[in-house]
């Protein structure tokens, strides 16, 4: 028989190898040496556990820190724990914690022993009894729900309702109450309590059984007597229910004894039968109450055509239909599209689905192996198999969990990266910052807020410093949601691939693109580009923008020819790519006319005039001279199209008087083009 | 040298180990394992740079292991420091240490005498 495991999570080395000598001959043992491992241990494999021994004090997180996490993640309901520790004083709180058993040191192994075996099989026995518990449960409720369906069809098929009412009814109860919860602890609402109420809700209109079936099935509008009689059908019901000789002390009984009188009363005290006013009426019939309203609005009657669910809300809201609990409205009004979705549904369909759910699980169950058993099988399988490529195929993968916030890495990919395999905090952490970059973080956390439990993945590539180098990367990233209503973000899993080389191939791709193909310089779309990306880069700093125009090159073009005029551009290039810094920016705007981009800390006239100065010379006995137009940052604001026009206005300056000089841009020159054209 | 005449080197009781552990070759184990802990040093360096979190983890660490092999002197003494560790330094601290300082040295000569005489 496979041996069952027990984790000990201790600091002390010695105390560890000392419970594990007393115990590994019964048990498999997997140790943790501080909080943090033991986390992540019951994060990947607490199924497989039988039993945890946890010391209080430890570095990184303490005993009470793996507790509380176990709380949070539900592992304390399936994994017993037993504290050893010499801090007897905070047994209190351990056990209020959720532990089983609180040993203090020195400890007698003998004991120890015993409370391990002893809690063991307490537990596998309560697991049992809990299952054998849950299907009976289960058996019941199926077969009291069919009795109510069946008896609130019959009194559908009286009243002349459609036969959905009552479902619609108890949709929405447990719609509403499922909301308010998540709202508010004031009305201390457990799920079997939602459960017990909707399940009542069935009942509210019972009463309508002693009403003639000429009133309640008349067409038109009821005359004031009429009406009299049909509003006594609250209290009819609530007779009904309280006469049942049998069963009064029944919690579902009482429900819907509250329900039946209640559901017509007003949450400003104005209804009938008894006028009871705000939290007076029970929670379980004001529930009832929007929702019978809310189904009678958005269905078709004999007197009244459907409402949408817009008019439906906007009527309840404005009080034309009654007075509510203002948290009741709020909780309509919030989940507009999951009220809209719960009707949409067919619930004849809902009822067949949930069937053939029940007949797979009983299927199941006669297989004999139960359900669980088999399960866990399986996901212990996927665990192995997980491992198995994760160790193979030299990926890095992660996971990444909220609560307590603590990343994972794979073996290999830690290793890779230089990290530990686990880490608390992790966005916080330096190291893996230093990897990530500080930016990335903002990306990540933007990014996975884009997903969504139905779509939740993410692709991003990132250049990641991996071994000291930038590499650029491609991270996946699936995240993962809760199975509540209202999913919440619980974590994520992810892959990151070294796409360097594939990345490095399309950056030359890039780059070829964007080179003009005789000069080789930036063409006039990627410097633009470039521009803007400096400018944004840079929080302060003073660029200059320059066009510089080759002076007459017209009559070298047609003296010396073209190919003497590509000559001439090539050489113009070649001498102001040799002029400016590399951190500088040069391209070809198109023609004869070439764009620098400078940052300057002081003086950037002369440097204007040095660069100038370098360009002119001559080429095959040909003098070539520029005309350069300056505009600069400082003054204009970091617009490129801005700079731009104004280096085009300054350069039209300079050539207007007398060429081969630099002008810079002032305001004397605005709209020099315009005006001139 | 006997384990028995190891605690009394070192003013523990070997009748009540003993009585807990019943295994003379589990206990000789751990007697000797205690020799490479290093929660005595690292009780040690912190105090000296002022972490008094660790310090207090460490003396809590060296009193659960006394108390567990009946090392009774030693147990005292950690116990109570760790006690005038435990809300922050407090005055008392410091003579504690010395009288832990001491036990500490008294038990481990003890362990290594002992260590000594299975050897030779």
């Amino acid at each position: 028989m496979k041996k069952e495991k027990i984790l000990i999570a201790d600091d002390s080395e010695m105390n560890r190898s000392l419970l594990s000598d007393m115990l590994s001959e019964q048990y498999d043992i997997v140790e943790a040496e501080d909080g943090v491992e033991a986390v992540s241990i019951l994060r990947s494999s607490c199924s497989e556990l039988s039993l945890l021994l946890l010391d209080i004090m430890m570095p990184n997180m303490d005993g009470f820190g793996v507790l509380e996490a176990m709380n949070q993640n539900g592992w304390i309901q399936d994994l017993p724990v037993i504290i050893i520790s010499s801090e007897s004083g905070s047994a209190e709180r351990a056990f209020s914690l959720g532990v089983t058993d609180f040993i203090a040191r020195p400890f007698d192994p003998e004991i120890v022993r015993r409370r391990v075996v002893n809690t063991m099989l307490l537990y596998a026995k309560q697991k049992r009894l809990i299952s054998i518990v849950e299907d009976q449960v289960y058996e019941k409720e199926r077969q009291s729900d069919l009795m109510i369906d069946i008896l609130s069809h019959v009194m559908e098929f009286r009243n002349g309702e459609s036969g959905l009412h009552i479902l619609h009814v108890r949709n929405l109860t447990d719609l509403l109450l499922s909301c308010l919860v998540r709202k508010t602890d004031r009305y201390k609402l457990t799920m079997s309590d939602i459960s017990l109420i909707s399940t009542a809700s069935a009942l509210h209109d019972i009463g309508k059984m002693g009403i003639d079936e000429k009133i309640l099935n008349k067409p038109g509008k009821l005359t004031d007597e009429e009406f009299a009689i049909m509003k006594t059908h609250s209290a009819i019901g609530a007779n009904m229910i309280s006469d049942l000789p049998v069963h009064q002390q029944e919690q579902l009984v009482k429900t819907a004894y509250e329900i039946c009188r209640w559901h017509h009363e007003r949450y400003d005290g104005r209804g009938y039968p008894d006028g009871l006013k705000g939290d007076e009426i029970p929670i379980s019939a004001q529930v009832v109450s929007l929702a019978d309203v809310y189904d009678a609005l958005t269905s078709e009657r004999v007197y009244k055509p459907p409402f949408s669910h817009e008019e439906a809300v906007e009527m309840i809201v404005g009080g034309k239909c009654g007075a509510f609990n203002p948290l009741l409205l709020e909780c309509l009004t919030e989940n507009i599209e999951r009220f809209r979705s719960a009707l949409a549904e067919d619930p004849l369909e809902e009822a067949k689905r949930s069937k053939i759910r029940s007949i797979s699980e009983e299927t199941l169950k006669n297989e004999g192996g139960g359900v669980s058993k088999r399960t866990l099988k399986l996901l212990d399988r996927e665990r192995v198999k997980n491992s198995f490529y994760a160790t193979m195929t030299e990926s890095i993968q992660f996971e990444y969990g909220v609560n307590p916030p603590m990343m994972n890495f794979s073996v290999w990919g830690a290793k890779k990266l230089g990290v530990d395999e686990i880490i608390m905090d992790p966005l916080n952490n330096e190291k893996l910052l230093g990897i990530f970059g500080s930016g990335t973080r903002e990306m990540l956390s933007d990014g996975v807020r884009s997903t969504s439990p139905d779509n939740p993945e993410l692709k991003l590539d990132l250049p990641l410093k991996i071994e000291g180098e930038p590499r650029w990367c491609r991270i996946v990233i699936r995240s993962l949601w809760s199975d509540d209503a209202e999913p919440q973000f619980e974590g994520a899993m992810g892959i990151v691939q070294d796409i360097h080389d594939a990345h490095q191939k399309m950056q030359e791709l890039e780059k070829k693109a964007a080179r003009d193909q005789l000069t080789g310089l930036l063409n006039r779309e990627s410097a633009r580009q470039q521009i803007e990306l400096k400018m944004l880069d840079h929080s302060d700093g003073n660029f200059a923008l320059a066009i510089i125009d080759i002076d007459d090159f017209k009559k070298a073009n047609d003296v010396y020819g073209h190919m003497f005029g590509d000559e001439v551009l090539k050489f113009v290039a070649a001498k102001l790519r040799d002029s400016i810094r590399q951190t500088d920016i040069s391209g070809r705007y198109g023609g004869e006319e070439f764009l620098m981009f400078l940052e300057y800390k002081t003086d950037i006239e002369k440097t204007v005039d040095r660069i100038r100065r370098s360009i002119c010379g001559t080429y095959e006995h040909y003098n070539v001279s520029v005309t350069v137009g300056v505009a600069l940052s400082c003054e204009l604001g970091r617009d490129y199209e801005k700079l731009l026009h104004a280096a085009d206005e300054a350069l039209y300056y300079g050539k207007r008087n007398g060429k081969a000089q630099y002008c810079f841009y002032n305001d004397s020159m605005k709209d020099i083009l315009t005006d001139e054209t | 040298m006997t384990l028995e005449q190891c605690y009394g080197a070192m003013g523990a009781d070997y009748g009540d180990v003993f009585g807990r552990l019943r295994s003379e070759r589990l206990i000789q184990k751990f007697v000797l394992k205690f020799l490479d802990d290093k929660s005595y040093e690292l009780l040690c360096s912190s105090l000296e740079s002022g972490n008094n979190e660790d310090a207090f983890r460490a003396a809590h660490t060296i009193k659960g292991m006394c108390q567990n092999l009946g090392f009774t002197v030693l147990a005292r003494s950690s116990s109570a420091l760790t006690e005038a560790l435990r809300n922050g330094p407090t005055p008392e601290a410091g003579q504690l240490f010395e009288q832990v300082k001491a036990d500490y040295a008294l038990t481990v000569s003890s362990i290594e005498a002992y260590k000594a005489g299975l050897e030779a």
